[in-house]
């Protein structure tokens, strides 16, 4: 596991040495490429502010517990454990959201919990589809997104739903 | 759809605030204006308060000028006691301010009154509207250096014709993916370091290269305004997360719990990109047809 650490670094190096073997003028390349850096995150801050508002204020009123204590019981009578419910719904919202409900689940139903296990493996296996979204849309100045967030969602409500079928399996 | 989604999330909180809100005064679930009887003890001037009876009790000092009850606001105290310190409307909000109102000495009865909490739901949306809004220009102008990095080794490795060979390797399966984007676009180099990053976890780095990866599909869009079919397929594979090793932060908080959840993560996230990829190509042919 702790041989992650090592792919950025490694990486870097590769990139860079490959550079100069080829004689590429590094350094002037790199600030060359660099430069876009700026603008693009410029250009994807009204992206960003109408997605993150809209999401926070989903969350903070209330609505999005109604929901889940609404659709709660469907969830039951498939099998699934409604407590990683809250996961599911916030998971294709925010990333820090979804970070807060995995930690609260721990605390609560402790690491070795079929619960917790759920609700990390979801985390572990699908994105934040509207951030993704939002951002990737937002540095090319298009609203209009095709089917991307269907297809997002449904690539993660399967996510969701392997995930919660796997673990059963294996864990209990 | 991004539009009903979005304005449905607004709408929504705004009725469930509201309504939240009106449930509250209608049932006075903070004792606004409604006074409280607690017993204290003469010789200490101290005390115990209960919001309703049966609740943990929390204890409080008399003031010196006899108006205010000390009582310290903060993890300790009942849920409902938290809850009124903080949307209290003085600045302090350290203290939980209640107000004395009568002092029978004989029984040792105090009569008080909870500072007026109203709006909760709603002041909560309004400030989470601008807190965010702050912080997604944050979010943003982080992601700019770390964009910056990206790009430029990204440059580097493109000079260098390292991602030319790397694409190479993996064409059979982008040719599959993108079968309309000729071998030699260097968007394919882009969205292959993409994959590749997302696949070891490296968040942040995959996002500079799918943003690099988007800009370069937008030049090949024939219809500027609208997603064409391989920005679609390439966003809802980037959403179901390809990926090898689980994200730094999952390690970060679970540990070394996490390497029991290698497998079925990688299970799940298979099943979820397969459906990704499924899904775009049967949306792209509806479109078409």
């Amino acid at each position: 596991m702790s041989y992650s650490v090592l792919v950025i670094p490694v990486l870097i190096f590769l990139i860079i040495g490959f550079g100069l073997i080829k004689k590429v003028a590094v350094y002037d390349e790199f600030v060359d490429g660099a430069k876009e850096g700026f603008s693009t995150a410029v250009r994807i801050i009204p992206y960003l502010v109408a997605m993150l508002f809209a999401i926070a204020m989903f969350r903070a009123s209330g609505a999005m517990e109604s929901i889940i204590t609404m659709i709660s019981p469907l969830f039951e009578l498939v099998g699934i454990p409604p407590e990683v419910l809250p996961m599911a719904i916030i998971r294709p919202l925010t990333g820090s959201g979804s970070v807060g409900v995995l930690a609260e689940l721990m605390a609560q139903y402790g690491q070795d919990s079929i619960i917790v296990k759920i609700a990390a493996t979801m985390f572990g296996s699908t994105e934040t589809t509207l951030y993704v979204l939002a951002v990737y849309f937002g540095a090319i100045n298009v609203s209009k997104t095709g089917y991307a967030l269907q297809a997002g969602l449904i690539a993660d409500f399967t996510g969701f739903i392997a995930a919660t079928a796997v673990c059963l399996v294996m864990f209990s | 759809m991004l539009s009903y989604l979005w304005a449905g999330m607004i709408m929504s909180s705004v009725v469930f605030a509201l309504a939240s809100d009106i449930s509250d005064e209608i049932n006075n679930s903070f004792g606004n204006q409604q006074a409280f009887h607690f017993k204290y003890q003469k010789s200490s001037r101290q005390g115990q308060a209960s919001f309703s009876p049966g609740d943990k009790p929390v204890f409080f000092n008399i003031n010196e000028n006899n108006q205010q009850l000390e009582i310290d606001a903060d993890k300790s105290l009942p849920q409902i006691w938290q809850h009124i310190a903080r949307h209290q409307s003085v600045e302090d909000k350290t203290q939980l301010g209640v107000t004395i109102t009568e002092i029978n000495q004989n029984k040792q009865e105090l009569t008080v009154i909870l500072p007026e909490v109203h709006w909760v739901k709603i002041r909560a949306i309004t400030k989470t509207a601008f807190d965010m809004a702050e912080f997604a220009v944050k979010l943003a102008i982080g992601l700019a250096g770390i964009m910056a990095l990206w790009l430029g080794l990204m440059r580097i490795a493109e000079k260098s014709g390292l991602i030319q060979y790397f694409v190479k390797l993996i064409y059979p399966v982008l040719h599959w993916l993108f079968p309309k984007i000729e071998k030699n676009e260097p968007v394919l180099g882009s969205i292959s370091l993409n994959m590749t990053a997302n696949m070891l976890g490296l968040g942040n780095a995959a996002t500079p290269m799918g943003i690099k990866a988007m800009q370069q599909l937008q030049e090949l869009n024939r219809h500027k305004d609208r997603a064409s079919d391989e920005m679609c397929m390439f966003l809802a594979i980037n959403t179901s997360s390809v990926q090898l090793l689980p994200p730094v932060t999952l390690i970060a908080i679970m540990g070394t719990g996490v390497s029991e959840l290698l497998l079925p993560i990688i299970l799940a996230t298979s099943a979820s990109t397969v459906a990704a990829i499924i899904s775009a190509k049967m949306f792209a042919r509806m479109r078409t047809s």
